[in-house]
């Protein structure tokens, strides 16, 4: 079936606002061209990030209005905790306020100076907290990445004959955790076969090591499982998560992608030793153990959140949303990374402009004019967002699609916006900084236009 | 004269159900909770004034704010609203949203203390403390005595010692004093407020020296309330008045939006510095979430923009107050060993007075607050020794002055008639004293450890013995 059906009908709608060109120069030209910087009434269609912009159900919202607020044992929480053992088949389940927190709580704990951790690829809040604890963060994608027109079905992939390596390089003693992302959100929203986790899994028992998972989009990452390794079309979604967790010995996770909430966070431990360190920090920098910084109203809407990620239905509209938008741009003729990958279509920036040097941000330049030509907002992943640190393979530009927000006419409104630029790409100028912070520089920098 | 009662400047618009429970229910679950109301289940509270923080009731009007949530990740309306009220009731130039209270407690310790740093502040709160020391600073207490001393009736028991302070100061030299922190109220002193001539005094010396003042304005609200009750000149004055008075006379604060800004979730760091909110603002990234979120759902940052319109009003504080004078006054006539003044969030018992049975390393607070679980289901909170940990160097148990069960008032949640079980069941536990049994340790976790820790009765099978 090629129409997008959406498994669901509307409850409650947000207006937008719309803007002219003029309004929207005028907004561009006041946030130093950075769409982090824009307030959000100025957007149209906000693809900025899937992360906490996702819509509700009536099920969850009933769950916000039966939130315990108790300080201590609050009754929401223990729902929270079945639902997610149930899940994940962890024991030890701890919220946080959102998951760059589980993610600081475990690098204060297992990172610091001299040690190193490897991921297929980190996203930029890891890598900030695996770099602020001391520790070096390196990236292990698969070669295939490096090629956006390659349609490897797994680019999310580990090299494993790289872990291998890395290990001996350095010693098994530095390494204090092995970590995979599923789906490769910086690698264009990939996902992990489960061959790859098993194999990455043999090396961590071989040279016994943790493996952890940053988790965020399992759901995403079981469901394309699911429909493209061999030998796993019979089995549910809800196996395929099952297994995934199996083979991990720990996963932060932000509820605020697969978890359908827009605030809230997990950390999940096997460990017992590990856990109650995690807890004391957990205490003193988010909170108490059964409400980890959140409200208990938010527990019930991730509790709820988890159970309706899994469902086949959603997951099958979900991904095929993604599709439809990458088809349609391809057919545009703008170069975007392939296959698409389950949350955003990442648009090939470098390939698209060749006009505008790296230095020069080609994939900010594309975002500010995808913000000129539709109000469209999207974010840069290549040099602002990495270059401090790394040198990213690709200059990309990320479309994020929020889960059950925008309707199939906003999707085509954004084709269209794309294509109108695409034809006169030329035209678009690269940037440079007028600040720039010194940590996750492109969440507040400011640039101007060259 | 005919008394005026206070009463609710609201009616209910939605309820929670309570679960009774029998006293055996309740005591096998405070033994499976190990004696610390911490680890009870809420669904076994019947009436929880463990806290007062993010328990609150929200009016229909901060419910309508939670529905108008943007939750988009960058640039969010409801960011500019809660900044708007952060401008208009505290004054401060710079906001930073953070999740809680200690997400903002963390980036200013981060921000602002060096390892050997001094921070002196009027009387310790567990977890700022614990965030001082982290970062290597080392807490000093700088309270007027009389906070120590639960009989006093000094009208501003949380005010600085203005001697002490500057001793302090001329000792270390100000480049070692990181800043003062000044708690308005002082929770762990029972709730007791700050003067503004105090805060005056303190900014005037500070100010002279180099030295930063930032305000712990949890309670800041409730802290302007006593000063327009209790300080020469200002009766006449309005709360939104002596707020910004107050606020003027600190460099920043920190705030947890969960107590005076009547909501569930959320907190915030204000600073005037330039500078200071810059680097606020790039640790914000890393810690909490982008600095308009600070890492809230768009919807927490528009419930506290209302909260806090909500609690400057002085119909609400009058209720609010009000309401924890009441269950004081019950208890006083009684002569149940109280915290005197009745403070503004909560009663607190003088477990030590109360028990004097008990030797302090038997914990009569601890005692105390489980043998009132195992009475009538009323969850209260120990702050006394069990609160106060270790001390770093020596590594023994400190025994502050004050051995407390604090029986904290979440807003606008409780009626007359839950205060009145309340205080029934202390004053049946009074009567029965001496049927209460000290507590010991079975598991001690190393940090802030009266949230985890478990206990044993030191004889028999029972706190309270019946």
């Amino acid at each position: 079936m090629k129409t997008i059906i959406e498994p669901f009908r509307i409850k409650s709608v947000e207006p937008i606002r719309m803007t002219t060109p003029g309004q929207r120069e005028e907004v561009l030209r006041e946030a130093g061209f950075n769409l982090f910087l824009i307030s959000a009434e100025n957007v149209l269609i906000d693809l900025l990030t899937d992360s906490g912009t996702g819509a509700m159900s009536a099920e969850q919202w009933a769950g916000i209005m039966r939130g315990d607020e108790s300080y201590a044992g609050a009754s929401s929480f223990y729902r929270f905790q079945d639902r997610i053992q149930e899940l994940t088949g962890f024991r030890h389940v701890l919220p946080t306020h959102q998951g760059r927190a589980s993610e600081r709580i475990l690098f204060e704990l297992v990172g610091g100076p001299d040690k190193v951790v490897p991921n297929n690829t980190h996203f930029d809040t890891t890598r900030a907290n695996v770099e602020h604890s001391g520790a070096k963060a390196v990236d292990l994608s698969i070669p295939e990445v490096r090629d956006p027109k390659n349609r490897h079905p797994f680019k999310g992939n580990m090299d494993v004959a790289a872990l291998e390596r890395l290990i001996r390089e350095v010693g098994r003693e530095r390494i204090p955790v092995v970590m995979v992302t599923v789906t490769n959100n910086s690698g264009g929203g990939q996902p992990v076969s489960m061959e790859n986790l098993r194999a990455v899994r043999a090396v961590c028992d071989k040279h016994k090591l943790p493996l952890f998972l940053d988790a965020c989009r399992f759901a995403e990452n079981a469901y394309l499982i699911k429909r493209r390794e061999p030998g796993m079309a019979n089995r549910s979604v809800r196996e395929i998560v099952h297994e995934m967790f199996a083979l991990a010995d720990g996963a932060t996770i932000s509820a605020k992608k697969d978890g359908l909430v827009n605030i809230g966070g997990l950390l999940l431990l096997r460990d017992e030793q590990l856990f109650q360190q995690a807890c004391n920090l957990l205490i003193l920098t988010e909170g108490f153990i059964t409400y980890g910084g959140l409200a208990g109203r938010d527990l019930e809407a991730m509790a709820q959140g988890f159970e309706e990620v899994v469902h086949e239905d959603y997951l099958a509209y979900r991904i095929r949303s993604v599709e439809y938008l990458g088809e349609k741009l391809l057919a545009a003729g703008i170069p975007i990374v392939e296959p698409p990958g389950g949350h955003a279509i990442y648009i090939d920036a470098g390939a698209m402009c060749p006009h505008i040097p790296r230095e020069q941000f080609p994939g900010q330049a594309l975002v500010c004019g995808l913000y000129r030509v539709g109000g469209i907002r999207a974010v840069e992943i290549g040099s602002v967002m990495f270059g401090a640190t790394a040198s990213p393979p690709l200059e990309l530009v990320r479309l994020a699609m929020p889960r059950r927000v925008y309707t199939q006419s906003h999707i085509d409104y954004v084709i269209e916006a794309a294509a109108e630029l695409a034809a006169k790409k030329k035209e678009l100028r690269g940037l440079k900084f007028t600040h720039e912070p010194p940590v996750l520089r492109h969440f507040t920098a400011r640039f101007e236009e060259i | 004269m005919n008394k005026r009662s206070w009463a609710e400047p609201f009616k209910i618009k939605m309820v929670e159900h309570l679960r009774m429970t029998t006293p055996e229910e309740r005591e096998a679950a405070i033994r499976e909770a190990g004696y610390n109301t911490f680890l009870l289940r809420s669904r076994d509270v019947y009436i929880d004034l463990l806290t007062d923080s993010g328990t609150n009731a929200m009016s229909d009007r901060q419910w309508a704010g939670m529905m108008l949530g943007d939750e988009a990740y960058a640039g969010s309306e409801n960011f500019y609203h809660l900044e708007d009220a952060v401008h208009k009731y505290y004054g401060y130039k710079h906001l930073i949203p953070t999740h809680q209270g200690r997400g903002a407690e963390h980036i200013l310790s981060r921000l602002c203390i060096k390892p050997g740093d001094f921070v002196p502040g009027n009387m310790y709160f567990t977890t700022t403390k614990a965030h001082q020391e982290l970062v290597g600073g080392q807490f000093v207490d700088v309270i007027c005595d009389e906070a120590h001393d639960s009989q006093s009736e000094a009208p501003f028991k949380g005010n600085i010692d203005l001697g002490k302070l500057a001793r302090l100061v001329d000792e270390h030299g100000p480049s070692k004093i990181a800043y003062l922190c000044v708690g308005a109220t002082v929770n762990m002193a029972g709730g007791q407020p700050v003067s503004l001539a105090n805060m005056r005094d303190v900014s005037t010396l500070c100010r002279s020296r180099g030295v930063k003042v930032f305000l712990d304005a949890t309670r800041a609200v409730e802290n302007c309330y006593f000063i327009k009750q209790r300080e020469p000149g200002c009766a006449d004055r309005t709360l939104t008045d002596i707020l910004k008075e107050l606020c003027s006379y600190s460099d920043g604060c920190t705030m947890s939006g969960k107590k005076d800004c009547l909501v569930n979730i959320g907190g915030f760091l204000a600073v005037n510095d330039d500078d200071l909110a810059d680097a606020a603002r790039n640790m914000v990234v890393l810690y909490e979430g982008l600095h308009t979120y600070g890492g809230l759902a768009g919807r927490d940052l528009e419930a506290m923009a209302i909260g806090i319109e909500e609690s400057v009003s002085w119909d609400h504080m009058h209720a609010r107050i009000g309401q924890v004078q009441y269950l004081g006054e019950l208890l006083r006539k009684a002569d149940v060993p109280i915290v005197q003044p009745i403070g503004g969030h909560g009663i607190f018992l003088d477990a030590a007075r109360f028990l004097p049975n008990i030797s302090r390393e038997q914990f009569p607070a601890q005692a105390l607050a489980a043998a009132l679980y195992v009475d009538s289901g009323v969850r209260g909170m120990e702050r006394g020794a069990v609160s106060a940990g270790r001390d770093k160097k020596t590594g023994q148990s400190i025994y502050p002055k004050l051995e407390l069960v604090r029986l904290t008032l979440p807003r606008r949640v409780y009626t007359q008639a839950h205060m009145d079980v309340t205080a029934e069941s202390v004053l049946s536990l009074l009567e029965q004293r001496d049927k209460i049994v000290g507590l010991r340790f079975t598991y001690e976790p190393k940090h802030l450890r009266f949230f985890q820790a478990r206990f044993e009765p030191v004889t028999g099978e029972r706190v309270l013995i019946n």
